[in-house]
């Protein structure tokens, strides 16, 4: 249009260079508007923490640049130590128990009647929102009329009943339980789609070998479905690492700070106590390490990928 | 095929296999009922009693008005007007940007992609401070046009990975009949491109819908009041200010919250179990 006024004279070719304009113009109008939405609300914001965790800033007055201070403030802090350790906890058992559990299941679970009912039972949870497992389980381990405590002392083991939200490290494992019980579907569900997957001559010729049941399972079964077991873990090591809701509905990372995982951590220092640049060190922090157990998630999927 | 073979060579249906899957069914399923037995109960007959004593009488309905007054019915409501818009909007938007990608042939298509796809990468808490920041100024903050965008943007990335996929394997004699038929691009992606593309769009909507209705942390950070806040935040509100008075009705209304993407699922297991195999969890 702007080409049309500017050349009145020659009204044609103005037409058919402002056509072209537009042609060359054209996939831009598509990709712009999502560009634009990520660019805005995803990218920007992620450049700020980054410069963010080199200040020292409090989001009302100026930050002052301190450059990597908060990285080392962060691993003398008995707070930030802590939540890593935790965190480390949360990753290691988030592999032993949902994938290890999944796993087990899906050999089991190969083999039975029903195996439909138990699978969607078992993946049922998974369909939750962990916000929402975490207040259901807040329930289940109340101290006077919780389920748990209700069992226990009803079998006549009520000495065992305890504060099972409220006690360090106890609470963290507790949160675990809730946890495995949540995720363990979506690891059983890969772990089937690996299985059947498996082609079938080694497993047949171990089987006139006179290899069967548990011996298949470990020395055939498992090491074929390997690839499948190191993206399991991966992702699981993820989101372990990353791991939010279900700690801040359930002990909000208390009693005190006892049971802070990272994610937990950063919100704390960023929205309740203030500390913008300390908490974007943190986000940074959870950044590299996510990214690093990313890629070696991604490099295996691809390389699954490339085989099939 | 190779399924049967494999249970064939694995050996004779296990017994104790199952067992162990029935126990297993059992414990996993437990947690739950015992729950909805307790959404059942009053207030005074949860506080004074055990978890697992059997309810008395019938209240999940004045449990449920209860819940739904303080809380519960607009954070519902929220969360179904975030998560259909901004679900849908996404799903249009990314098949937008992956059409002109690969379709149009964008120049240096590659680093547009990635630019998009660069949102799935890092975690959460690298937006959370400039994002909440960014909001108090702009006037974002605690509005629901704020939280509709910012779930809009957070889920473009994994649909235009999913549908950039999609449109490589459409062929190309397909755009190009098109053409000659004097179809512009636009008239091309509405009439032939996305009535092709129905089985993907679906999955991707069903995705991020129960994405958006999941999310905890984002609305938390973002918002504050009833009219704003989605579900999973007014639950966990609930929580706090009620879990201890009146137990039933924050359970029953948790129940309900978990409700919705539950029935998604069992409605359309076929295609979420597809989506498994395509990208595990996604955004």
């Amino acid at each position: 249009m702007m080409a049309s006024t500017a050349y009145p004279a020659s009204a044609l070719t103005a037409q058919t260079r402002s056509a072209r304009l537009l042609q060359r113009a054209q996939p831009f109008l598509y990709v712009l508007p999502a560009a634009l939405f990520v660019g805005f609300f995803l990218i920007y914001p992620m450049v700020v923490t980054l410069w963010r965790s080199l200040t020292r800033s409090d989001g009302i007055t100026p930050a002052v640049f301190i450059g990597l201070d908060n990285f080392r403030a962060l691993f003398v802090d008995p707070h930030f130590l802590l939540s890593l350790k935790n965190t480390l906890i949360w990753t290691v058992a988030s592999v032993i128990l949902p994938v290890g559990l999944g796993l087990t299941l899906a050999l089991i679970l190969n083999r039975v009647r029903w195996a439909g009912f138990f699978k969607a039972t078992i993946y049922l949870p998974a369909t939750i929102s962990a916000a929402a497992v975490g207040i259901l389980f807040t329930f289940v381990f109340a101290y006077d009329n919780g389920a748990l405590n209700g069992f226990l002392r009803g079998v006549g083991l009520g000495g065992l009943a305890t504060r099972w939200l409220f006690e360090a490290p106890l609470n963290t494992f507790s949160m675990i339980a809730a946890y495995t019980w949540q995720q363990t579907g979506l690891n059983l569900m890969l772990f089937l789609v690996g299985l059947q997957g498996l082609s079938t001559e080694p497993i047949e010729a171990a089987t006139l070998d006179g290899c069967t049941g548990f011996g298949l399972v470990r020395r055939i079964i498992v090491p074929m479905l390997m690839p499948f077991i190191v993206i399991a873990t991966l992702l699981a090591v993820v989101n372990g690492f990353k791991v939010f809701d279900l700690i801040w509905v359930m002990t909000q990372g208390g009693p005190g700070r006892s049971s802070e995982t990272l994610a937990v951590t950063m919100y704390r220092e960023g929205f309740i106590l203030f500390n913008q640049g300390y908490s974007a060190a943190i986000a940074v922090v959870i950044s590299i390490a996510a990214l690093g157990f990313s890629y070696f998630y991604l490099r295996s999927v691809l390389e699954q990928e490339s085989h099939t | 095929m190779s399924a049967a073979a494999t249970t064939a060579g694995i050996g004779k249906r296990s017994e104790l296999g199952f067992a162990s899957a029935v126990i297993l069914t059992v414990f996993w399923l437990l947690p739950i009922a015992i729950l909805v037995m307790n959404a059942l109960k009053t207030p005074k007959e949860f506080l004074l009693g055990s978890g697992l004593d059997l309810p008395t009488s019938f209240n999940l309905f004045g449990n449920l008005a209860r819940a739904w007054a303080k809380g519960l019915g607009s954070g519902f409501v929220n969360s179904l007007i975030y998560g259909i818009v901004a679900s849908v909007s996404a799903v249009i938007l990314a098949a937008l940007a992956a059409y002109g990608i690969v379709r149009l042939r964008i120049p240096r298509g590659l680093f547009w992609f990635l630019f998009i796809y660069s949102g799935t990468v890092f975690p959460f808490q690298m937006y959370l401070i400039p994002l909440f920041n960014m909001y108090l100024d702009t006037g974002l903050y605690d509005t629901r046009l704020g939280m509709i965008g910012f779930y809009v943007a957070i889920t473009i990335p994994f649909c235009t990975f999913v549908m950039r996929g999609f449109f490589l394997t459409v062929p190309w004699q397909i755009q190009e009949a098109a053409a000659l038929d004097g179809a512009g691009s636009w008239t091309t992606f509405w009439r032939i491109m996305m009535p092709m593309a129905r089985a993907p769009l679906i999955l991707l909507v069903l995705i991020q819908f129960t994405w958006v209705w999941n999310d905890l942390l984002f609305g938390l950070v973002l918002s504050k009041s009833d009219d704003v806040r989605p579900i999973m935040v007014a639950l966990v509100g609930m929580q706090g200010v009620y879990g201890a008075s009146d137990g039933p009705s924050v359970i029953a209304a948790t129940l309900i919250g978990g409700a919705p993407t539950l029935i998604l699922f069992l409605a359309l297991q076929r295609y979420f179990i597809r989506g498994l195999s395509l990208g595990v969890g996604g955004r």
